[in-house]
């Protein structure tokens, strides 16, 4: 168990630990939600957590090529928001559905 | 010209020709097609005849042209050259095969004109003679079996032209069937030399002859000559796989003329002559060479003598004349049979056009009983016929007799011979002097038994020519190889110029003493015999229809019905060897194939269907579910590093 | 016991709460806001790292443009509250959140026993800090990462062109 003393030392560990956990909640609500949109959210969390990590990597190694990296990985997000949105406007104005199972109908 | 330019443009001609009437082979224009085919086939011959006149210009006892064109396989020890020779023998056969070629590839022109595909015939024609040039002038025996396959190949298309006829395809069939059991021992022959000589270029194999002649069956190099000769047996249709030459005549008459006569069926003679060295070592093989050719002359001519349609007696003819030729090199006689080659050639390709010509008049009409006094609406295709048929009958001075003669002298006299085999010769000479003028006296003389709706008439100019050319040459053909007998009485003593141009590569076996009253006496008694049998057969069927050949038949009753039967040969194979091979094959199928190899495929076919069966569920499309496989495999590796560390 | 860390406590806790409270949440317009409440959380523990540019752009960019588009989308789409807002499949849900679980405990123990691996990297332990930063990084952004960010912006082009030309696909099988 670790003590009290290295609770209250607030280092890179405790962030990661929350990086971690908050990836693994993104990453629950990915695999078992059924909302096209929630799941899109869900992924958003996914990718704040790693941004959270880099940002807590870049400050405790000092080293700040990791904030630019977040400022990619943001970018990358939007527009990958942007499409996500895109097709799910699509696909709802088609079939009036956001269950992601549907969407396994859209093969071949 | 350089010769390698020359040995090239003998082969790009045919294919050229091929090339052009396989591409247009829709086409119907027989003109332009048989024209273009007949041209590259001349133009072929004038090549030939350029190479063959510097072959003459060269020193005696050195004629010989190389050309290596390309290194065709080389493997380790073994190579096989894309080379081809030149030599008398390829010379003599060279000049059969492209100058009859042409005069038939002319014939063809008019006998095809109504025909369906022309161009397709031709296109095949041409193929064969490409594939014929292989044969006899690649200086391997791998070019060699590479010709040989390929004019079995076209034995095969051009048998079975008229594929519609479900009888035309299986005879077809047939020969190229029959072919296959000839050609699986000749290779066997074929791996038999090279793993002795280490080589299969004929010069080769010839300067390493060991000087002895092996005794017993079993030495290599006899083994070598059985193998080879039972691949000469299929393609020369001798026993006992001649059964596919009569049903041969199933394709167009010039097809039987130049393939089934003329050229490829001496492909087995062509063969043992071009190998006579190898032979010469392999005493027994030769004794068997001269029984299987004897008896094979004797009994096609007994068969010859019941048939009624006009090429099937032609075909069973064909088969006794090349019984001939084995006779002749089974006794060491390789130059009459080389003669005979030539002459028989000529004749046959003559008499065989002849026949097509009649069959053309007759509207498709191939039985003799119902021609007769056919010389009076066709006289030149009667003139030329009767030329072929004094030729091959043996009537002095026309080609057959001369070759005939010389291999029955062989025959008697040789070392190899015996008086059986000659007897037995005598006698087929008789016997064939005896159907041929049954089927001259049925075809052309006496009174027409012509159907009412038929109305035969001369054939057109095109294939008239053939035939004249062929009717000098039948006649005139024998003189170049006059036996040393009577160019010793003649005026001017005329040489044997065969014997002489073929001296440096061929040579006859040592006939030691001989007896010129004897080989005269011979002469003698086979003309006479010859004589007798041709007027026995002009009284039987001639002029006036005598009740003689009913009588004989009935009073000979179950052996007529046995030769008429063609020996029932046919029942034979079918009975003892095709249907049990085919219930056998029947048997497998139904029993060891389907419960046992098909289970064993099916069983594997099954695993896979429920390997996949178990798994289909990863891969059922859900995305979440994907990215559950993900994260655990997330863990798995994330687990295996933790652990391991 | 100072400022810093009951900030760190109190900022980590609420985003993994309203992280959570997205995941649950029946409503997906409620699944929103509380993303919004994530993100400006999150905003603030950057600032907490002295990541200001950064915690900028994430309070402009996230809760503001990204999240302006997801409440956009779903006044479009005028979802109500879900019936079925989980995936069906009692077992496969819990193995699911169990396999997620574990591999939280996983990075966990990874980041624990990676400790002394870290600190033997020559880390400082963040004391003083990288100081204004804002500035080092847009250099570093024009200088070095130049390409990239040139890369980003031909990428957002596309974004937005491609976003509009998909989303005004008529009905029917064809474009």
């Amino acid at each position: 168990m670790p003590n009290l003393e290295s609770l209250l030392d607030i280092g890179l560990n405790h962030y990661l630990i929350v990086s971690a956990a908050l990836f693994c909640i993104g990453m629950a609500g990915v695999l078992v939600r059924r909302n096209v949109l929630v799941i899109l959210m869900c992924i958003e969390l996914m990718l704040n957590a790693v941004n959270l990590s880099f940002v807590a990597f870049s400050h405790y190694s000092e080293n700040i090529n990791g904030q630019v990296m977040v400022f990619f990985v943001m970018t990358i997000a939007a527009a990958e928001a942007g499409v996500g949105l895109a097709l799910a406007v699509t696909i709802f104005k088609k079939f009036k559905e956001v269950n992601i199972r549907f969407f396994e109908q859209l093969k071949g | 010209m350089s010769v390698k330019l020359l040995f090239s443009l003998l082969f790009i001609f045919p294919l050229l020709g091929f090339l052009f009437n396989g591409v247009r082979f829709k086409s119907k224009n027989y003109k332009l097609a048989g024209g273009l085919a007949t041209a590259a086939v001349f133009a072929s011959f004038m090549v030939a005849v350029t190479l063959v006149v510097k072959l003459i210009g060269m020193e005696e006892g050195s004629r010989q042209i190389t050309a290596h064109l390309f290194s065709w396989i080389h493997i380790g020890d073994f190579v096989a050259n894309a080379s081809f020779l030149l030599d008398p023998i390829s010379a003599v056969m060279i000049l059969i095969i492209t100058g009859v070629g042409t005069l038939i590839h002319l014939f063809s022109i008019g006998y095809m004109s109504h025909d369906e595909r022309p161009s397709k015939y031709f296109a095949y024609l041409n193929l064969f003679l490409f594939n014929m040039m292989l044969l006899v002038l690649g200086d391997n025996l791998l070019i060699l079996f590479v010709g040989w396959e390929g004019v079995g190949l076209c034995s095969y298309l051009l048998i079975g032209f008229w594929f519609s006829d479900s009888e035309k395809a299986a005879a077809g069939m047939k020969a190229f069937i029959t072919n296959r059991i000839g050609d699986a021992a000749f290779l066997i022959g074929l791996f038999i030399i090279f793993f002795q000589f280490g080589s299969i270029e004929f010069l080769t194999i010839n300067s390493l002859l060991p000087t002895t002649a092996e005794v017993g069956w079993f030495g290599p190099m006899t083994l070598a000559c059985l193998f080879l000769f039972i691949g000469a047996t299929g393609k020369s249709a001798q026993i006992p796989l001649y059964v596919w030459l009569p049903d041969a005549m199933a394709g167009p008459t010039p097809v039987s003329a130049l393939i089934h006569a003329a050229t490829m069926v001496t492909a087995g003679v062509y063969l043992i002559v071009r190998l006579s060295g190898l032979y010469l070592l392999a005493p027994n093989v030769m004794m068997l060479i001269a029984i299987i050719g004897g008896l094979t002359a004797f009994f096609a001519a007994t068969i010859a003598i019941t048939q009624n349609d006009i090429k099937k007696i032609l075909a069973y003819s064909t088969v006794s004349q090349l019984g001939y030729m084995f006779l002749a090199v089974g006794v060491g006689a390789f130059v009459p049979a080389l003669f005979h080659l030539m002459t028989h050639a000529f004749f046959k390709a003559l008499m065989f056009l002849g026949s097509g010509s009649v069959i053309h008049a007759m509207h498709e009409e191939q039985d003799i009983r119902k021609m007769g006094g056919l010389k009076k609406y066709m006289p030149i295709t009667h003139f030329t016929f009767l030329l072929g048929w004094l030729a091959i009958i043996g009537v002095p001075p026309l080609a057959g007799f001369f070759s005939k003669d010389e291999i029955l002298w062989y025959t008697y006299a040789s070392p190899q011979g015996s008086k059986i085999l000659w007897i037995l010769g005598v006698v087929t000479a008789a016997m064939t002097a005896f159907y041929m003028t049954r089927l001259m006296a049925l075809t052309f003389w006496g009174k027409s038994r012509v159907a009412k709706d038929v109305h035969p008439h001369e054939s057109p100019v095109s294939m008239l020519i053939p035939l004249v050319v062929l009717g000098v040459l039948s006649v005139i053909g024998g003189w170049i190889g006059i036996p040393h007998v009577i160019s010793a009485v003649l005026p001017g003593h005329i040489p044997n110029v065969l014997e002489h141009w073929l001296e440096p590569v061929v040579k006859n076996i040592n006939l030691g003493e001989i007896s010129v009253a004897a080989e005269w006496g011979g002469m003698l008694l086979s003309i006479t015999a010859v004589a007798f049998s041709a007027t026995l057969a002009y009284l039987f069927y001639g002029s006036s229809k005598s009740e003689m050949p009913n009588k004989i038949s009935t009073a000979l009753g179950p052996i007529y019905k046995l030769i008429s039967g063609k020996y029932f040969i046919d029942e034979l194979y079918f009975g003892k060897i095709i249907n049990p091979l085919i219930d056998m094959s029947k048997g497998l199928w139904l029993y060891i194939d389907v419960n046992f190899i098909d289970k064993i495929t099916y069983l594997a076919a099954d695993f896979a269907a429920g390997c996949g069966r178990g798994v289909r569920d990863l891969q059922n499309g859900n995305i979440q579910r994907y990215a559950m496989y993900m994260s655990i495999g997330l863990i798995i590796v994330l687990s295996i590093i933790l652990l391991g560390s | 016991m100072d400022l810093s860390v009951i900030l760190f406590y109190g900022l980590s806790l609420i985003v993994l709460f309203f992280a959570l409270s997205v995941v649950v949440s029946d409503n997906p317009v409620y699944s929103a806001l509380y993303l919004a409440i994530t993100m400006v959380s999150l905003s603030f523990v950057y600032f907490l790292l002295q990541a200001y540019f950064i915690a900028g752009v994430q309070l402009i960019v996230y809760a503001g443009a990204v999240m302006v588009l997801f409440v956009m989308v779903l006044m479009m789409f005028d979802l109500k509250k879900e019936k079925d807002s989980f995936s069906k499949g009692r077992i496969s849900n819990l193995l699911k959140v169990s396999s997620v679980g574990l591999l939280l405990g996983l990075i966990a123990g990874a980041v624990r026993m990676s400790t002394d691996l870290m600190s033997l990297s020559g880390m400082s332990h963040g004391k003083e800090g990288l100081g204004n930063t804002t500035k080092d990084l847009a250099i570093l952004l024009y200088t070095d990462y130049v390409f990239a960010f040139e890369l980003l912006g031909v990428l957002l082009l596309l974004i937005a062109v491609g976003a509009v030309a998909v989303s005004r696909i008529k009905g029917g099988t064809h474009a």
